[in-house]
């Protein structure tokens, strides 16, 4: 996987077209009420650091998944969007180019 | 007790129960992130250079390579949402959240470094800073989230 339009080092041979992965998720109230409690002091709220980092992973392994059906071996130009869908929850979505490197 | 004595204390009660949790946000929460920012300044120095670039192409050199992501969720503490809300009254900087960014991005920025060296490469290449709104369930607590990603190279 790369943000670039290359593999660096690598030549592309065939490009196979959008491949997307995205994940919905929602912390447990009593995240929600530390993260309220953490907001006295304000910073970093640690809570929903972890559970956006998770929720990335996941969108971009579905991603990958995505990628390996069409038969690629890698995945070039990966882009990130985030929206709240509903309170507390949040929409993570990861999408790229899927190529065949030679 | 006459009567104007009881309406002190009445009066007082309800100044400290109003503004109580702002005064201790302030003192607690200065106190707080004066500390968190002394680390990152230590950890930055630490580091030393910064293999972090905003170019799109990789040197001729380039034998592996692989995306990296980090992220960070910010806040401001009460007081400074309160002094925010004062500020945007009257319009111009508001320096409660101005700082709260640019320390989230600070530290954003030296994750992706860290996650460079341990993951073993020696740069990052077309580095892209995101920001966008994180609510909670209950709409109140306004949070934002940076991310910091790339493509680490290994030369």
């Amino acid at each position: 996987m790369s943000n670039t339009e290359t593999i660096p080092g690598r030549t592309i041979g065939q490009s196979l077209g959008v491949v997307t992965g995205s994940t919905v998720r929602a912390k447990h109230i009593g995240k929600d009420i530390l993260a309220g409690l953490k907001n006295i002091v304000g910073g970093e709220l640690k809570g929903y650091t972890e559970l956006l980092q998770e929720a990335r992973a996941q969108a971009l392994q579905r991603m990958v998944a995505d990628a390996a059906k069409r038969g690629a071996n890698a995945v070039v130009n990966v882009r990130f969007a985030t929206s709240s869908v509903a309170g507390g929850a949040a929409e993570l979505f990861a999408y790229g180019t899927a190529v065949l490197l030679q | 007790m006459d009567e104007k004595t009881i309406d002190l204390i009445v009066i007082i009660g309800m100044i400290s129960f109003t503004f109580g949790p702002f005064l201790f946000s302030w003192i607690f929460g200065n106190w707080y992130q004066k500390s968190k920012q002394k680390a990152l300044v230590e950890r930055e120095a630490a580091f030393g250079g910064d293999p972090l670039t905003t170019l799109r192409t990789a040197p001729e050199a380039t034998t592996e390579s692989g995306l990296l992501v980090a992220n960070i969720i910010m806040s401001v503490s009460w007081w400074q949402g309160m002094i925010g809300g004062i500020h945007s009254i009257f319009g111009g900087t508001i320096t409660t959240w101005d700082k709260t960014l640019s320390w989230g991005r600070q530290e954003a920025m030296q994750r992706l470094r860290e996650q460079c060296r341990d993951s073993g490469y020696d740069s990052v290449i077309n580095m892209r800073l995101d920001t966008s709104e994180i609510a909670s369930s209950k709409g109140k607590t306004k949070a934002l989230e940076i991310v910091a990603y790339g493509t680490g190279i290994k030369l």
